[in-house]
């Protein structure tokens, strides 16, 4: 029984070696493929050491940014995914439902009826929308429910990025100007965001990172249920607190930086259980190279498909995502978390 | 010709012996001959390019539709109305059929892409002139303005009108050449995530083609299409020719080109390079059409090109 036991946590390294391996793959094809003039084999011999200044550019000032930018953004969705339907014990929830993708497009949308223009728009603004609205949802769902009745933070979520969608849809009824404008913030791309919006997030994601190496082991012993938790020596409420407040920032980070990207935080978590099981801790291990993974092949097919224009990365993975869920819902019994 | 201004009198006649002191014209629009009072004077625009060609022929609407991506009319309309004067009835996207009827109009003037079952709701209002179109064209707007004209009667009044409108783009293409100023030209809107590049059969687009500027969009745009989807970052140098315009859906122009500037793929480019790139105001090169349009184009190609 041991041995087996060994066996199969042997081949889930070996598992997650593969996933790296994949992941660096794909960044050096996201490297190699674009929509320009810049073919694969030019960006490749550049890559080799010719000297090519039009190659040099496109490969280093846009193709490498936005991959790290999809690196960064898919892990942040992929984690938070995990971690929110860990604690919220619904494979459904999304971290969308925590208000965070509703609370930053009503930020985005009230900045743009102020007078800011869309394009020279701070990431700051969405991701202070991004944590408002988290923290409206967990007002309305009372701080204290969480730890007692995690469905009643998915409904309020739920009732609560509804309510806002509908402000913001008022708010740019009555003012057309803006409403043209978020029209192109709404669908989330990688396409021409800067390093500087991400080295702007990258403390509040090493701070989750941090957080989540500290909660990991109490909120997998909260899978066993509330009681068995206690007893271990956990504080339930506290866990599922933090849990929280991580998604809000990951997720806000994300948002800021790229936009809304829908269904990535819902798959990702799917296809990591599959690999590693229900433990929350090899989950997340998983999360991490499947998230950007999925957001670079994403990111990859956007700017192939319309040549030499671009697909914004938000409608590829809604497209993309939607009969993977359902495949995924079909295949097999939910799991019970 | 002949016929048909003899037609017209005799309707004209007929109908005027039959309703006795109100004389009618009749027009032919793209939903057949309409007939119009003879001398209209609760006018609703609900078109950009109508309110342009109405206030050129000096006629002031009582009703108007709001620029593309604002919630009043374009400013350059109030350099020669005062736009006050003018009831919202809607944004380009949505007429407000019940703002129309409460003023009682006795002539909408309408865009050509007007949808029929609309047509049919405002035809009940008043008279109502749709231009019949047959997709983007660069000269399309002076037709249209001539049908607006006709069905304002102040036929003689539009033609002056664009004939100062060629006379000028023609002298301009003139000074231009003769400081050896020209090449190829594009039209942009500036977004998030890179441009979207103008048909080359536009209004604003055809204004500039007036002056002898070569414009093209690569054959990014769609048949049928405004403009292209944004054309990918890595592809800029499909737009780097002699000039690039550069608009948003608003007056920011300028705001626009501060975004765009932010972009190294922006910054590379050879037109950037040599401080060729004009940022211009979109409510007139992007959202309006008409005489009056023409003319701030005019002006705004001669203060950016001509030192």
């Amino acid at each position: 029984m041991k041995v087996l036991a060994r066996a199969k946590r042997l081949d889930q390294r070996t598992l997650l070696l593969c996933l790296l391996t994949a992941l660096v793959a794909v960044s050096v094809v996201s490297l190699l493929v674009g929509a320009g003039s810049v073919s694969p084999l030019r960006a490749f011999s550049m890559l080799l050491g010719s000297e090519d200044s039009d190659a040099h550019f496109v490969v280093w000032e846009l193709r490498a940014p936005r991959t790290l930018i999809g690196i960064a953004v898919g892990m942040a969705l992929g984690v938070s995914g995990a971690l929110l339907q860990a604690v919220a014990r619904n494979p459904l929830a999304e971290p969308g439902l925590l208000g965070v993708s509703a609370g930053a497009a009503f930020a985005v949308a009230l900045a743009l009826v102020l007078g800011a223009s869309a394009a020279s728009l701070r990431i700051s603004v969405a991701q202070v929308g991004a944590l408002a609205g988290c923290l409206c949802v967990l007002g309305v769902a009372r701080w204290r429910g969480v730890g007692n009745d995690p469905i009643r933070l998915v409904l309020a979520g739920a009732a609560f990025s509804a309510l806002l969608g509908a402000l913001t849809s008022l708010m740019l009824l009555f003012d057309q100007r803006s409403a043209d404008e978020v029209r192109f913030w709404v669908i989330g791309s990688l396409a021409g965001r800067r390093l500087d919006d991400l080295w702007a997030v990258l403390p509040s994601m090493a701070f989750c990172t941090a957080l989540i190496a500290l909660i990991a082991r109490p909120l997998s012993a909260l899978a066993l249920g509330e009681r068995m938790a206690s007893g271990l020596g956990h504080h339930p409420q506290l866990i599922r607190a933090l849990v929280v407040l991580c998604v809000a920032l990951l997720v806000g980070a994300a948002t800021a930086i790229a936009g809304p990207i829908i269904f990535v935080g819902l798959v990702v978590p799917f296809i990591a259980r599959a690999f590693a099981g229900p433990d929350i801790r090899r989950t997340l291990w998983f999360c991490l190279p499947i998230g950007p993974l999925i957001i670079l092949a994403a990111d990859i097919i956007s700017r192939v498909v319309v040549a030499p224009s671009e697909l914004p990365l938000g409608v590829l993975t809604a497209l993309c995502g939607a009969p993977v869920l359902i495949a995924a819902v079909r295949a097999r019994r939910l799991p019970m978390l | 010709m002949l016929r048909t201004v003899l037609r017209h009198g005799l309707t004209g006649v007929l109908l005027g012996s039959l309703i006795g002191n109100a004389q009618a014209r009749e027009l032919d629009t793209a939903f057949g001959n309409v007939e119009v009072p003879d001398s209209p004077e609760r006018i609703v625009t609900l078109y950009e390019g109508a309110l342009d060609a109405s206030v050129a022929a000096g006629v002031t609407p009582i009703g108007a539709i709001a620029t593309r991506g604002g919630n009043e009319v374009a400013a350059y309309i109030g350099e020669h109305i005062d736009t006050g004067l003018l009831e919202m009835v809607g944004v380009a996207r949505e007429t407000n059929i019940e703002a129309v009827l409460r003023l009682e109009p006795d002539l909408i003037l309408a865009a050509p892409q007007l949808p029929e079952e609309q047509y049919r709701l405002l035809s009940r209002i008043a008279p109502t002139v749709v231009p019949a179109s047959d997709g983007f064209s660069r000269d399309g707007w002076k037709a249209e303005s001539r049908l607006y004209g006709q069905a304002l009667g102040k036929e003689a009044d539009i033609e002056t009108v664009l004939e100062n409108v060629e006379q000028r783009a023609a002298a301009l293409n003139e000074r231009l050449s003769d400081a050896g100023i020209g090449g190829t030209a594009y039209l942009a809107r500036w977004m998030p995530a890179g441009p979207m590049v103008m048909s080359s059969e536009l209004f604003a687009t055809g204004v500039l083609a007036s002056t002898g500027l070569e414009v093209d969009d690569e054959g990014l745009v769609k048949e049928g299409s405004a403009h292209s989807d944004v054309l990918s970052l890595e592809n800029l140098s499909m737009i780097d020719g002699d000039w690039l315009f550069l608009a948003t859906l608003n007056e920011e122009g300028q705001q626009a080109l501060d975004a765009a500037e932010q972009s190294s793929a922006f910054t590379r480019l050879n037109v950037v390079k040599e401080g060729h790139v004009v940022p211009v105001n979109g409510q007139v090169w992007s959202s309006a059409s008409g005489p009056l349009a023409a003319e701030v184009i005019l002006n705004d190609i001669e203060e950016a090109l001509l030192p």
